[in-house]
């Protein structure tokens, strides 16, 4: 018998839930994760009846780098773990053009891949064209999604949306990737989006101002058919929408998810126990991150590097923000940190106070 | 090679075949050089926007890809293939049978890989110059005087190029951007475990081209990486002087080595360092050739 978050049954509109622990909490374990985890929490999320999990390195395919950090297992081994575990559910990767390429993509579909995201940032869905288009020719389910998304208006988001579709995406939409939107900059962007293109519209949510849920209810009412979210919110910096909250809330308000609560809660507690030291928390830096609309997932170099250089870490998010760094750039970190430490020798008094509304 | 043509100015004649952002602002550079002389732009189709801009510079245009090359009355000297890397094997096949000497830069893999501070003679012997990539360009000057003086692991190469720099036919060939880089950077380096990644940034301003370089090595220490990369960026700043370092760090074992490229171009911005490191690099190249080619067709006519 499948238990429903909710009892009700009837005409309930559905909602595609899909989880990233695998891939995107890799960035808060140092893309460390080894085969028993991957393997675990695959099985238990494909027994809840989760319809996809993504699995691979934080930033994609062939992402496993010193900018990003070096996976413990390459690409292949992720993949074919998680595909062994997924008798059912279906198995999704992400690649960025630029940090993976089309070998990376034969690669994925000879593990037998369901479904591939590529992602680009904001105002760049051209750079997922060729991309996009070796997908449908090789008859992959391909969607196309946009990083950083805070960075460009709800009008620009549903044009660049409309190309991606163009160009062979099946699914379009948006990663707040600092956890920066409040609800009502959600519900603009995808209705602009919902409006514009006829195809899926997808939201992936991080939990900097703790709106990652609030976010994604906002997604859907606003037309999404498609949310991510992460067992326990395992995720870059301060977490991703949380999975087992967000899927009981979304069958609440009366939308169908497909998903075995008790096999739901069941998944987030291995992934409690087995994948994570501690769930990620909204911490000082988690905050500032959010605010100064910087990637979530730079926040373990932004944390080393301030303690290595000396530095106030919350100073070098708030610089990184003013240089509006993209995901990809953790190499501005040193030079901001070393501009900062400068300034603070030479007498400037580092950390000045900031009114908390800013950005 | 058409000797009337340089009878006729006392430089090589050079066409720029594609008009997109690198092809324009390659023509533009052409101008001011002293031993070059851009006759032609080429672009495939007559909505170019480039075409009009190559024209407003007073620069003879044309329509018709490689055809119109062909069709010259006189063979260029020199062409510049700016079009992408899957059309420069076949611009090669039709214009190698000229003489014509080529400077491919898109990353096509096809000719061989120059970086003018490392390799730049080798332009004197080969027909067809492959110019890598920007990242290629900025990078390997430097990686290549740090593997000279110590025993690498491992390299990685991270640009980050402002999206209104970078054209489409670059948006298009992003993996052959990487698998070339990759494979030059292996190539000048000797380093097998080689790793390239490339960014598109949305941000308004547009950012500066950047090109962060990590290598480990256990013999790595901060003075001598130092000193290394200090003397290997001068030659690059003697064509691109918008080339600085702007962080050289070294942890334990680990170099992080940044360098930011400003253009000291006037007619693209200031952030568009990727084109200019290019074309500047591009350009080099061809003068070296065009200095050995002029001075032997000197001494022949005296």
């Amino acid at each position: 018998m499948i238990r429903t978050a909710d009892g009700e049954s009837g005409e309930r509109k559905p909602v595609l839930v899909h989880d990233p622990t695998l891939r995107d909490g890799h960035h808060a374990v140092r893309h460390n994760l080894g085969p028993d985890q991957l393997r675990r929490y695959a099985a238990a999320a494909d027994a809840a009846g989760i319809p996809v999990v993504e699995v691979g390195h934080g930033n994609g395919l062939g992402a496993s780098s010193l900018q990003a950090g070096q996976a413990r297992l390459d690409d292949d081994e992720m993949l074919s773990v998680v595909r062994e575990a997924l008798p059912n559910s279906r198995m999704g990767v992400f690649m960025i053009p630029g940090w993976g390429t089309v070998q990376d993509l034969k690669k994925a579909i000879a593990h037998g891949v369901d479904v591939v995201r590529i992602g680009t940032h904001c105002t760049e869905g051209d750079l997922a064209e060729r991309h996009l288009g070796f997908l449908r020719d090789a008859g992959v389910e391909a969607h196309g999604v946009l990083l950083m998304s805070h960075m460009a208006s709800p009008q620009r988001l549903a044009e660049e949306c409309a190309r991606l579709v163009e160009y062979g995406a099946s699914g379009v939409g948006i990663l707040d990737s600092s956890g920066h939107f409040l609800p009502a900059d959600v519900a603009e962007r995808i209705g602009a989006i919902c409006h514009t293109v006829g195809v899926p519209v997808m939201f992936h949510g991080h939990n900097n101002l703790g709106m990652a849920v609030a976010n994604s209810v906002a997604a859907v009412e606003a037309g999404a058919g498609i949310v991510d979210a992460c067992a326990r919110g395992f995720g870059a910096g301060a977490g991703n929408t949380q999975l087992e909250v967000l899927v009981p809330v979304l069958e609440r308000m009366g939308f169908a998810t497909g998903i075995d609560l008790y096999g739901l809660l069941d998944a987030a507690d291995i992934a409690g126990r087995e994948l994570m030291p501690a769930p990620p928390t909204i911490d000082s830096v988690g905050v500032v991150s959010g605010l100064s609309g910087v990637f979530s997932g730079f926040k373990n170099r932004v944390l080393d590097i301030s303690r290595r250089e000396g530095i106030d870490p919350r100073d070098v998010f708030f610089e990184l923000g003013e240089r509006q760094a993209v995901a990809g750039q953790e190499d501005l970190i040193v030079d901001v940190a070393l501009a900062l430490r400068e300034e603070a020798h030479s007498g400037r008094p580092a950390g000045e106070s900031r009114p908390s509304d800013q950005v | 090679m058409s000797s009337t043509a340089r009878e006729r100015s006392g430089r090589l004649s050079a066409a720029v075949l594609g008009a997109g952002l690198i092809g324009v602002d390659l023509a533009a550079k052409i101008m001011r050089s002293r031993s070059l002389d851009c006759r032609l732009v080429v672009a495939r189709h007559d909505d170019t926007p480039g075409l009009r801009h190559a024209a407003g510079l007073g620069l003879p245009t044309a329509t018709g890809g490689v055809q119109s090359l062909v069709d010259a009355p006189d063979p260029f000297d020199v062409v510049f293939d700016a079009t992408n890397a899957v059309s420069h094997a076949e611009n090669a096949e039709r214009l190698k049978p000229l003489g014509t000497m080529l400077i491919d830069l898109t990353p096509s893999k096809v000719g061989r890989m120059v970086v003018p501070t490392v390799n730049g003679t080798d332009a004197l012997n080969h027909g067809d110059i492959n110019m890598i990539s920007c990242g290629g360009q900025a990078s390997i000057p430097i990686l290549h005087a740090i593997a000279r003086q110590h025993r690498i692991d491992y390299v990685e190469v991270v640009t980050t190029a402002a999206s209104p720099s970078v054209g489409r036919s670059t948006r298009l060939n992003l993996d052959e951007y990487i698998e070339t880089t990759q494979d030059a950077v292996r190539d000048f380096t000797g380093v097998k475990d080689v790793k390239a990644i490339l960014n598109v940034s949305p941000a308004r301003p547009p950012a500066t081209f950047r090109v962060a370089m990590s290598v480990l090595g256990e013999e790595l220490t901060a003075e001598s990486v130092r000193a290394v990369v200090a003397t290997a960026t001068e030659p690059v700043r003697a064509f691109a002087s918008g080339f600085e370092v702007t962080a050289c760090v070294v942890d334990d074992g680990k170099a992080l080595i940044a360098i930011e490229v400003t253009s000291s171009g006037d007619r693209i911005p200031r952030y568009a360092g990727n084109l200019d490191i290019i074309n500047s690099a591009a350009l080099h190249v061809a003068e070296l050739y065009a200095a050995t080619h002029l001075s032997t067709a000197d001494a022949v006519m005296s």
